[in-house]
């Protein structure tokens, strides 16, 4: 027993003793994981993200449309009044030369080639017949003919002025300045939010439904009944098709409100109190027609 | 305990070394008992099969070595005056034994030959009953070790995820670098667990076994011993 109990406490000993060398100088250090932060929406918010395209290439930072790299400038006069716009001297907008320096040149340029063509008529039968209507062939004989020059008036030739002769620009165009060039647009919108419809554009909506309905009186559960119409519109607030029951008429009396909201709904047109902008949200409506939430409440 | 000494506490905790002894030294004392017991039950385990494996092998080889000396023709008279000088074991012993109260039958004056055979089967009997019992000891300690060690381990692991739970409450923080000392600590005492009860179980079945055959073999000699000297019985008689 003595012997066992011998190599049995040794062999354990070995065993430590390696796990000693093998498991233990590495300490395993974790480094602390990121907290990833994380916002909590409702479904409305989520379904009214202006996200962009899945697959569009991500643009590091939303920058500003701009072409140019703005100088920045800073004011001789500071008390001066503020220009929007610097004055941009081009070639093709120059103050008119005063008309003593009118080079000789100019009339040459301006000398119209002779456009008339001339018409050849043979004396003929037919030719008698279409006298009365306009002959096309002179036109088209005239069109190949050199255009008139521009009447923008020639740039004159100043030594002092040679930048902005060679500049070839329009006068109107000023560049966009801002910090840095970046020419793509930026995804989203302005606000990041979608265009609603505004509770008071759906009430004014009723509201004009409720002038013109004549609802059909006499039935025992009239303020209960609600008659849902789908109501297409075109982008100028008129209809697009004829307003449709989207329940069936389950008696006589529910028929007559279906018509009468039917003729409601026509006899309203155009309705202006909807914003064109947001012609997408009123494209279809439902409209819920029923005494009690158009007269009772 | 306050919450400010857990996080005293705890506050080496997370900064410990996972290393064996690092994972020792910082542990629950209850956990380190539960640690020191198994590592004690474990060298015991090995102790004792390292000792029965001996054993048994040395059993067997006597048992052959007798059988072949027995079988080979040679009086028995001379066998037992061989055998009976020195302490044998097993089969040896089953047959002194049995010569012995032959012997002692037809030594004295009154030669008792009623109930000669009954005593032999007895004395065989218990001599059997004898070596058995010596075959087998210390074999419920392999069979308790591999039962409960890992109950023992597994008693060690939640005393561990408690303390780990702690610090987590001290520290008010639940990443890794606070939970993960406790819980290695906690699954080194269920690994030690494992470790002792492994062995101990398969050395259980595989010395049960073995002892089994043993007692089988010491039974069949004694039937067949039994039988010669039933015979030898009936011609003196």
């Amino acid at each position: 027993m003595k012997t066992g109990l011998t190599i049995s406490a040794s062999a354990h000993a070995a065993v430590l003793l390696w796990a000693l060398v093998s498991f233990a100088p590495k300490a395993l250090n974790a480094p602390p994981t990121e907290s990833m932060p994380v916002d909590l929406i409702s479904s409305t918010e989520f379904s009214q993200l202006r996200a962009g395209a899945r697959n569009a290439p991500k643009a590091e930072t939303p920058k500003p449309l701009v072409e140019k790299i703005a100088e920045k400038k800073t004011p001789a006069d500071p008390a001066a009044k503020v220009v929007d716009k610097p004055e941009l001297v081009t070639a093709s907008a120059q103050t008119p030369p005063p008309p003593e320096k009118v080079p000789e040149r100019k009339p040459a340029e301006n000398k119209e080639p002779k456009a008339e063509p001339k018409v050849e008529q043979k004396p003929d039968a037919i030719a008698d017949v279409l006298k009365k209507e306009p002959k096309p062939e002179p036109k088209k004989e005239a069109k190949p003919q050199p255009k008139k020059p521009d009447p923008k008036p020639q740039p004159k030739f100043d030594a002092n002025r040679i930048a902005a002769l060679l500049d070839k620009r329009d006068p109107q165009r000023v560049a966009a300045a801002g910090d840095t060039l970046n020419h793509t647009l930026a995804f989203g919108t302005a606000t990041g939010d979608s265009p609603k419809l505004a509770q008071s554009e759906l009430d004014a909506l009723r509201a004009r439904l409720r002038e013109c309905w004549n609802p059909p009186a006499g039935a025992t559960n009239a303020e209960k009944l609600k008659v849902p119409i789908l109501i297409r519109f075109k982008q100028d607030g008129t209809l697009a098709s004829p307003p449709q029951p989207e329940s069936a008429a389950a008696d006589s009396f529910m028929q007559a409100m279906i018509d009468s909201a039917v003729r409601a709904t026509i006899r309203c047109q155009p309705y202006t109190m909807l914003s064109p902008a947001k012609y997408d949200l009123w494209k279809e409506i439902v409209v819920d027609f029923s005494l009690e939430g158009m007269f009772g409440g | 305990m306050n919450p400010a000494e857990v996080a005293q506490s705890a506050l080496p905790l997370t900064s410990s070394d996972l290393s064996i002894f690092g994972l020792f030294w910082s542990a629950h004392i209850i956990v380190k008992a539960v640690m020191l017991g198994l590592l004690i039950a474990s060298i015991w385990v090995w102790a004792i099969a390292i000792d029965k494996t001996v054993l048994y092998a040395r059993t067997r080889h006597a048992m052959d070595r007798f059988e072949k000396t027995f079988w080979s023709g040679q009086s028995l008279e001379e066998l037992y005056r061989t055998l009976s000088a020195r302490p044998s074991h097993s089969m040896a012993a089953l047959f002194v034994a049995a010569m012995r109260e032959w012997k002692r039958s037809f030594e004295t004056q009154a030669r008792s030959f009623a109930g000669l055979q009954m005593r032999i089967e007895k004395v065989m009997e218990v001599t059997i009953a004898r070596e058995v019992e010596r075959l087998e000891r210390r074999l419920l300690v392999l069979a308790t070790v591999g039962s409960a060690g890992p109950f023992i381990g597994l008693f060690g692991t939640v005393w561990g995820i408690m303390t780990s739970f702690q610090s987590i409450a001290a520290s008010k923080n639940t990443s890794l670098a606070v939970v993960a000392p406790g819980i290695a600590e906690a699954l080194f005492a269920t690994a030690i667990g494992l470790v002792a009860a492994i062995p101990a179980t398969i050395f259980y079945n595989k010395f049960a076994s073995e002892v089994n055959k043993q007692a089988q073999r010491l039974e069949g000699f004694a039937d067949e011993f039994s039988a010669i000297l039933s015979r030898q019985i009936d011609e003196r008689a």
